[in-house]
């Protein structure tokens, strides 16, 4: 990670969220794979944000995501989002009676509901976050039972414009899904929106390499009184016994360090995210004799939100949501192109 | 006194100092501790219902001409008792002797490497003891340890706490932080059984199989003698014999953060917390293999700094 070469030094500064410039807030490689290794200024994103609904982030905050990328969708129209209701909650009853039971067991009827988050979005030129939510009431219930929400998903967009800005008319871009909730679910949700839109699912992995941004990033995260540990969590493969090892630093310390490795507020850089690492790494190979950066980092967690390299992800603090989403976004876009 | 957990969970490095002891643990009196743990855990010699059931059942499984050998194998009744037993009966009166024989909620059986293992069944004053959950705790009476399975609630803890250190006259008891689903490991490790040599004394790899990769003869020699080195790092900090088997241990860290100068970064006076976990189904096995040489356990109890 630390090799990796600096194409330019400079950073570019990207003033606020709500006015964007042209220019790519992440310095994006050309390539399908990987995203530049050159300054890439994260920013007020990660300063409070005036919230969008309070009601709608909380039910975003506090569950694990598992994170999707999607192909534009063809012909997706807002106004018709009863009907698309309709139509999903159908097909879902049918692959049930197909015998593509999603729950063994208590009968369900499966309730669809389609909204729009229009909150929920980096600037005007991205589409509004699509909300999608299976509720199931039972039918040996009583008729005034609640509903249950069992599944939720949803599109969303922030800053995605680089896929935007070149599609032709007919196509939607909301390249990051988000899920939770039963995979059988998940599957069904997906095929009818693959086969409805003509776009396409793919889980979207997130690499060491971004899970060291985010991590970089979150330690920096101003503290509440009882704020969780910095945890990193490795796994060494290929060996002759799985070896699991799980790093934990005291939130103070670790934003003590970040504050003293960044060198300009609002703006972070690949360099600024090696050198922390590297201050962790030779930490514990001091102890341990152990070169932690030869080990596979698959989670990183803090109290603003955890990731697990495997696509989930969980934000526990509304004001880091859109910053997350900014950068999954890209990520998602990245798997896209 | 320190207990260790004898399943997964955490691990202090740190082997510890020993709390001041009251008196000279070569000095123990075994069974005058064992009566008054049993005294302060109030196990008495009443057998009730459950209980009574509990062996009734248990002999019932066993078939009739092995039962003898069973119980003889469990050792909780005296040759004596073993004789009065008549084994001709309907398995049905055979067990219920059983349960007459018996005394229950907390037995004693000492083993030979004197080890004491204390077999508890909880019970509430509103729940008779349960006995098909029971704990165990092993005291080696010569040594200031004592293992407790995991199978002890985390409420109870205190309490078996308080009755040990009552019972054996200690002055505090510390979880040492050391998990494994293996008793004989962790008695290694504790009791420092297992070989581990400090010289770094080579011994030429006979007969290892180094399968030739590559025809390229250099290329051979090459990994050869990088599995030698490796081979005879691992000698020097693991030993040659079989390792005994952890599954997680832990490590707090409050050292100092000490940089690289040139890198300009944290230079706190106060220390870097951290708190390390590792765990495998088998962790000893899993470092050994990390190659080159880690010098995790050369160090045991302390963290040493450059």
């Amino acid at each position: 990670m630390a090799e990796e070469a600096q194409e330019d030094g400079a950073t570019r500064t990207l003033p606020s969220l709500r006015r964007l410039s042209r220019a790519l807030p992440f310095g994006r490689t050309h390539g399908r794979l990987g995203i530049s290794s050159s300054g890439r200024p994260i920013v007020s994103a990660l300063c409070s944000q005036e919230s969008a609904d309070p009601q709608q982030t909380a039910l975003l905050l506090r569950k694990a995501w598992t994170l999707y990328s999607v192909t534009p969708l063809y012909r997706f129209r807002r106004a018709r989002l009863r009907d698309y209701a309709r139509l999903l909650s159908a097909f879902i009853a049918a692959e049930k009676q197909k015998g593509l039971a999603v729950e063994v067991g208590v009968e369900l009827d499966i309730k669809v509901a389609l909204s729009s988050l229009a909150d929920l979005r980096g600037s005007e030129l991205d589409q509004a976050a699509l909300l999608v939510q299976l509720s199931s009431r039972s039918r040996a219930s009583s008729r005034n039972s609640e509903d249950k929400l069992v599944w939720s998903g949803w599109f969303c967009s922030v800053f995605g414009d680089d896929l935007s800005e070149n599609l032709p008319e007919d196509f939607t871009s909301l390249p990051l899904f988000l899920s939770h909730g039963a995979e059988s679910y998940t599957s069904l949700v997906g095929s009818w929106f693959q086969k409805t839109f003509d776009c396409c699912f793919r889980r979207l992995a997130i690499s060491p390499q971004n899970l060291s941004w985010m991590v970089a990033m979150w330690a920096g995260c101003k503290l509440d009184r009882a704020a969780a540990a910095v945890e990193l969590v490795f796994s060494v493969p290929r060996l002759s016994q799985p070896l699991d090892i799980s790093y934990a630093i005291h939130p103070e310390d670790a934003k003590a360090l970040w504050d003293t490795v960044q060198k300009t507020p609002g703006e972070i850089t690949q360099e600024e995210v090696d050198v922390f690492m590297d201050c962790l790494y030779a930490h514990f190979h001091r102890h341990f004799k152990i070169h932690l950066s030869a080990a596979k980092l698959v989670k990183v967690s803090t109290a603003v939100a955890s990731a697990h390299c495997d696509g989930i992800v969980k934000i526990l603090q509304s004001q880091y949501l859109p910053g997350m989403l900014m950068l999954l976004t890209e990520l998602a876009i990245s798997q896209i192109q | 006194m320190k207990r260790r957990d004898t399943h997964t969970g955490t691990g202090k490095a740190a082997y510890g100092s020993h709390k001041g002891e009251t008196r000279d643990p070569t000095q123990t009196c075994p069974s005058k501790a064992l009566r008054e743990l049993r005294r302060t855990l109030r196990g008495g010699s009443i057998m009730d219902e459950t209980v009574a059931e509990y062996i009734r059942r248990t002999v019932l499984k066993i078939p009739r001409d092995e039962i003898k050998m069973m119980l003889e194998k469990w050792g909780f009744l005296s040759e004596a008792q073993l004789q009065t037993l008549n084994c001709h009966q309907i398995k049905d009166s055979i067990s219920q002797e059983v349960v007459q024989l018996c005394e229950v909620t907390i037995t004693f059986k000492e083993y030979e490497d004197n080890a004491i293992w204390i077999r508890i069944a909880w019970g509430t004053p509103y729940k008779k003891p349960n006995q098909y959950k029971p704990s165990y705790v092993v005291y080696h009476s010569q040594t200031p340890y004592v293992f407790i399975s995991a199978s002890v609630l985390k409420s109870n803890m205190p309490l078996l706490c308080q009755a040990l250190i009552v019972a054996s006259n200690y002055h505090d008891i510390r979880e040492m932080e050391l998990r494994s689903h293996s008793l004989n490991s962790l008695k290694d490790i504790v009791f420092k059984r297992y070989s581990q040599n400090f010289q770094t004394y080579t011994t030429p790899l006979q007969g290892e199989n180094v399968e030739p990769e590559n025809a390229d003869t250099r290329i051979v020699q090459e990994n050869r003698s990088e599995k030698e080195r490796i081979h005879r790092l691992n000698q020097g900090d693991f030993g040659s014999g079989p390792q005994p088997k952890l599954e997680f241990a832990q490590y707090r860290l409050e050292t100092m953060f000490k940089s690289d100068p040139k890198m300009d970064v944290l230079d706190k006076k106060e220390p870097f917390r951290c708190l390390v976990k590792f765990s495998s189904p088998h962790l000893l096995e899993s470092l050994k293999s990390l190659a080159p040489a880690v010098g995790l356990f050369q160090q045991a109890g302390s963290v040493e700094l450059d």
